[in-house]
């Protein structure tokens, strides 16, 4: 890459600006009609002469809002309750998948064991699955099979500590919906991973046993630092399936778990298509991937190679 | 020192008051409990929303609500009325759940609330309650199983009551010289007329989507053409000659309709009323108050209202909501205190006044409501030829519903054949209530 | 003394076996809780759908209380015209999403393999699409197809020509468009890096030779990214199979059935008809439709891999 650049001609640039336009316009789009109001929306005049509003996203946020905005009767949407949700989700199940898929990716590359193959050939297999296959199963599950009885010694506790009805079960809780995603990740990172723990010099682990250290320090002091790059592509990706995902979450949660995209889902209603606050909101959700770009796109491009994979 | 004597006294006075009504106020017991209900997300339970406050005021019972798209709360209903113990005191429920729930056991049979006397309010004044709705909406186990009858009992109370209106805009119809449409076939030339007459608009806004809109569209015309889903032994007549031209009807309509009618859901058909795009509007009455708000409408004061056209038959729509106890619920009396109040006469007052739909005859005819909003009398007016049995509810229906409403979508967009495409229906319809058991005593 | 070094060598031999025991048990604590989370998670889940697509299965019963049913479900659902056209609408949504976005990416990835300056600012933009969620992509583009406040309706009335019913009688196109927007950056970032990892000896040979630069693109990079756009191709066609918030948020699947892929379908009979025992039943179909996909995959690969053994081998013979 030390070479000079190239002189291009014009067009070349012209289309590359056109590119651009194209990729990154919708977004804009959105982040602009974010503060306009319905009526302006709506009755076009779609350029940028427009009184620029934080209505909409007052309105999305009211819940959390320490004053109540005047221009609504009273607080419908709940979006900061759902954006908490989905930040809890997210972060702790793509904590937890980065740990334990590491793990696994470490066996897999470093050890013969027996049921290796089956295990390696598993995960493959279980990376085509579509979340929507997994919707009638978990759904039953979750609801009816995966649950504490509330007379129970377990069950009657939590029943007495949290509260609620009803026997205790994985629907409608954090943890129901941080277990299927991060099931849902785990063979993708442990793909991915694998990629950058075959690059790890043995000669380092080594140098450390003999210095005495168990397999689980030299995992965790000498293996994970070295796959720092790895371990940020696998977190950025498996933080956007669970900020995004729809489909699971809108089976699990309820009214107290619902996460941002069900939210706009729901919003989407169809007595009131306000636009504006629908942009807000989408806006809101699209704000961390949109961080996640800016700053660690080579990580981004880094994973998307290693693994060759959206997952 | 008069003064003063006067002020004691006015106290004393007031704290007995305070006493008293204590003493006698029916909701002290259930003061301080929280109520978890379900309401859909729909003009009427937003105008609800605004009277809640209200409603904890008066009585010390605090009232949660979990707001969905209408779908999607009769979903969740779906799983949380099968549990052992639900989460939810209240549940508004659309009219074609009832069949589900009350089939299913899984809502309480009201009768033991308003016999109980510490619960019955003695002023709540039953008869007002407009009859087609509640027959309709709250009422199973009467003819055919969801009609009137006296096999019959109550589930649940209409709360959210809409039926079909004709909505025109005065101002086109003024500058084209318009009759205001009595029937079908004036209103489907009217229709047509309006794209040539203004370019750029379409004739009626309907709902025409792939679903439950294509189907909700279709059975609105449906009724007054004369025709019915089923006949009396619920063999499937959807595809007689009434079906048939109710179809034609839809298809007129969404052909002469404006830019991208064929997708439209039941938001977009208003959207583009309310943008101005289209010159009439034939749906639920839920959509009046939101037609003369600025910040939603760009045609405020410029609409009228009309009844349905008539086809053979005068017959809108009967539809929106009730509510009622589910039997899993926790605090079942506190949740009927609740139901009481809000569909008693002063509660549908303030509803109403909040732009909510009223579900009392006395309320439609009360005089601050309709000076607010004059409309009401043309509502009232249109109740009168509400027809309860427009669609079967019965707990087969969603499926009915469904393949009925992909395959006009089909009619609407792929040009298939209408007669075809209702024998088609017809026919699966059969096959479903042959399963279902619904010809067992033929 | 002799005892002493007796009983260390006891205690070292002791502590050595130990240390084997734990050596094997190792792989199998690293593995362990990947192992647990996906076998209930994942693996359990996938054995009762297949159990219950046997039974007629409502939601609000557990599914030991459901009826059995035997093959009925499956039956039913070959038989379905709906289910059919479902599927047909699923095959011809990856197709074209896939073609098109081979293409394009791959063209703009020939394109731009150039050193500029600026390079990775675009691919920053480049990938942005692809990081946001498909629900907030549904709804923007909902709002850009939208027939009268629309952006493209707009901009073509702006220019004086008819304006198109995108989300109606072209509601397909649509929805395809819409994805090739989302994931044309996906193949693009996977060829450049595979253009610019090609070996830059060949094609200075062939500069030197003379070649054009379309036979240079014929004959040289587009044979040599070949097994990096294969691999990349079948991972693109099963993920169409999981596009599902975007077509959910833009169409709902209408008009008719025309954007209804399957797993749309799925979540539809599941919640809206509440026939559960149909909906898995409907997704082993797709299962077995994506496992024909993966093991065509894992056999190309596999081939791949031979067939680069045996080149190697015989160059290794020719010198």
């Amino acid at each position: 890459m030390d070479q000079p650049y190239e002189k291009q001609n014009p067009a070349f640039y012209a289309v590359i600006a056109l590119l651009v336009f194209m990729s990154v316009g919708p977004v804009l789009l959105m982040f602009v009609n974010s503060f306009k109001l319905d009526v302006d929306i709506i009755s076009g005049a779609s350029g940028l002469f427009f009184l620029p509003t934080i209505q909409n996203y007052e309105t999305a946020l009211c819940d959390v809002l320490p004053y109540e905005p005047d221009h609504i009767d009273f607080c419908s949407l709940k979006f900061g309750g759902a954006l908490i949700n989905s930040l809890i989700i997210a972060l702790i199940s793509t904590v937890l998948t980065l740990v334990i898929g590491c793990m696994g990716a470490y066996a897999l590359v470093r050890f013969r064991f027996m049921g290796r193959d089956t295990v390696s050939l598993t995960t493959l297999m279980v990376r085509m699955v579509p979340p929507a296959v997994l919707l009638v199963p978990v759904f039953g599950l979750w609801n009816n099979e995966f649950c504490l009885d509330r007379d129970g010694l377990i069950g009657g506790t939590i029943r007495e500590t949290f509260g609620g009805r009803g026997d205790v079960c994985l629907a409608g809780t954090h943890t129901g919906i941080i277990v299927i995603y991060v099931a849902m990740n785990l063979p993708f990172v442990i793909w991915i991973l694998q990629s950058f723990i075959v690059q790890v010099p043995r000669s380092l682990e080594e140098a450390a046993r003999v210095d005495g250290a168990g397999p689980f320090q030299v995992f965790f002091l000498v293996v994970l630092p070295l796959i720092k790059p790895g371990l940020a592509a696998a977190a950025i990706f498996t933080f956007r399936i669970a900020w995004n995902e729809y489909l699971l979450a809108s089976a699990l949660s309820d009214r107290n778990t619902k996460t941002v995209p069900i939210l706009i889902v729901n919003n989407m209603s169809e007595f009131n298509v306000e636009w504006g606050v629908i942009m807000a909101t989408g806006m809101l959700l699209a704000i961390p991937p949109i961080i996640f770009t800016l700053f660690a796109s080579r990580q981004i491009i880094t994973g998307m190679t290693a693994g060759a994979v959206k997952g | 020192m008069l003064n003063m004597l006067k002020k004691t006294a006015q106290a004393g006075i007031a704290t007995a008051l305070l006493a008293g009504t204590a003493l006698a106020n029916p909701y002290a017991e259930y003061e301080g409990t929280t109520l978890i209900v379900n309401f859909p997300a729909h003009p009427h339970y937003d105008a609800v929303m605004q009277i809640l406050p209200e409603f904890t005021k008066e009585t010390g019972i605090e009232v949660e609500v979990d707001q969905l798209p209408y779908l999607k709360m009769r979903e969740r209903q779906t799983l949380e009325l099968a549990q052992d113990e639900g989460e939810y005191d209240l549940i508004a429920y659309v009219v074609f759940s009832k069949a589900d729930y009350v089939y299913a056991d899984q809502l309480e049979n009201l009768a033991k609330y308003f016999m109980n006397p510490k619960l019955s309010d003695p002023n709540y004044d039953a008869d007002d309650l407009i009859d087609g709705y509640v027959y309709n909406i709250g009422f199973a186990g009467g003819g055919k199983g969801y009609l009137e009858g006296k096999t019959g009992s109550l589930f649940g109370i209409p709360y959210g009551s809409e039926t079909s209106i004709l909505g025109y805009r005065t101002d086109i119809f003024e500058k084209h010289g318009l009759e205001v449409p009595e029937t079908y076939e004036e209103m489907l030339e009217i229709a047509c007329k309006i794209p040539e007459l203004e370019p750029g608009m379409g004739g009626v806004a309907s709902r025409a989507a792939s679903g439950h809109h294509a189907s909700h569209a279709f059975l609105l015309h449906l009724a007054p053409m004369g025709g019915r889903v089923f006949d009396d032994n619920w063999n499937p007549i959807v595809n007689n000659a009434a079906g048939v031209e109710a179809a034609n009807a839809l298809k007129t309509i969404v052909d002469c309709g404006p830019e991208g009618a064929t997708n439209f859901g039941f938001g977009e058909a208003l959207g583009s009323f309310l943008n101005g795009d289209t010159a009439m509007f034939l749906d639920t009455t839920v959509v009046a108050g939101q037609i003369n708000d600025p910040s939603k409408s760009q045609v405020v004061g410029k609409v009228d209202w009309a009844l349905h056209p008539m086809g053979v038959r005068r017959g809108s729509q009967t539809g929106g909501f009730g509510i009622g106890i589910p039997a899993n619920a926790e605090n079942k009396e506190a949740a009927f205190l609740l139901m009481q109040w809000l569909t008693s006469k002063e509660g549908d007052k303030l509803v109403a006044l909040a732009g909510g739909n009223p579900s009392r005859f006395s309320t439609h005819a009360d005089a601050d409501v309709n000076a607010k909003f004059p409309h009401m009398a043309t509502f009232g007016e249109a109740l009168k030829h509400a027809d309860p049995d427009w669609r079967p509810i019965i707990p087969v229906w969603g499926k009915i519903n469904a393949d009925l409403g992909t395959t006009l979508s089909k009619v609407l967009t792929e040009d298939l054949d209408i007669q075809e495409a209702l024998d088609g229906v017809a026919e699966r319809t059969k096959a479903v209530m042959e399963e279902a058991g619904y010809y067992t005593w033929n | 003394m002799v005892d002493m070094a007796l009983s260390s060598a006891a205690e070292r031999a002791a502590k050595r076996r130990k240390a084997q025991r734990l050596n094997r048990l190792t792989p199998y604590m690293f593995m362990a809780p990947a192992a647990v989370i996906m076998a209930i998670a994942l693996l359990y889940p996938l054995a009762y759908m297949i159990w219950g697509s046997f039974r007629a299965w409502d939601p609000s019963q557990t599914i030991g209380e459901a009826e059995f049913v035997g093959l009925k479900n499956y039956v039913t659902l070959w038989d379905d015209p709906n289910f059919r056209e479902s599927l047909s609408v699923t095959l011809r949504f990856a197709f074209f999403v896939v073609t098109f976005e081979l293409v394009i990416g791959v063209g703009l990835a020939l394109l731009l393999d150039r050193n500029i300056r600026g390079m990775s600012m675009l691919r920053t933009l480049f990938i942005l699409p692809m990081m946001i969620a498909p629900v907030v992509v549904g709804l923007m583009w909902r709002y850009m197809y939208h027939p009268t406040v629309g952006t493209f309706n707009r901009t073509l009335e702006g220019l004086g020509l008819p304006t198109v019913d995108w989300l109606g009688q072209h509601a397909l196109m649509s929805v395809i468009i819409a994805d090739i927007w989302q994931w044309t950056p996906f193949i693009f970032i996977l060829s450049l890096a595979a253009l610019q990892s090609l070996p830059r000896s060949a094609l200075e040979a062939a500069k030197i030779d003379g070649a054009t630069t379309w036979q240079q693109i014929w004959y040289i990079k587009l044979p040599l990214m070949m097994p990096v756009l294969i691999v990349t191709g079948l991972l693109r066609l099963i993920d169409a199979f999981k596009v599902l918030e975007v077509i959910l948020v833009m169409t709902e699947g209408g008009p008719g059935l025309s954007t209804e892929i399957l797993a749309l379908r799925i979540s539809r009979t599941a919640t809206e008809f509440r026939e559960l025992g149909v909906a898995a039943a409907m997704s082993n179909y797709l299962l077995l439709l994506l496992l024909a996909l993966t093991l065509g995959m894992f056999a190309f690969t596999r081939w791949q891999e031979v067939r680069a053994a045996k080149v190697r081998i015989s160059a290794e013979e020719d010198t």
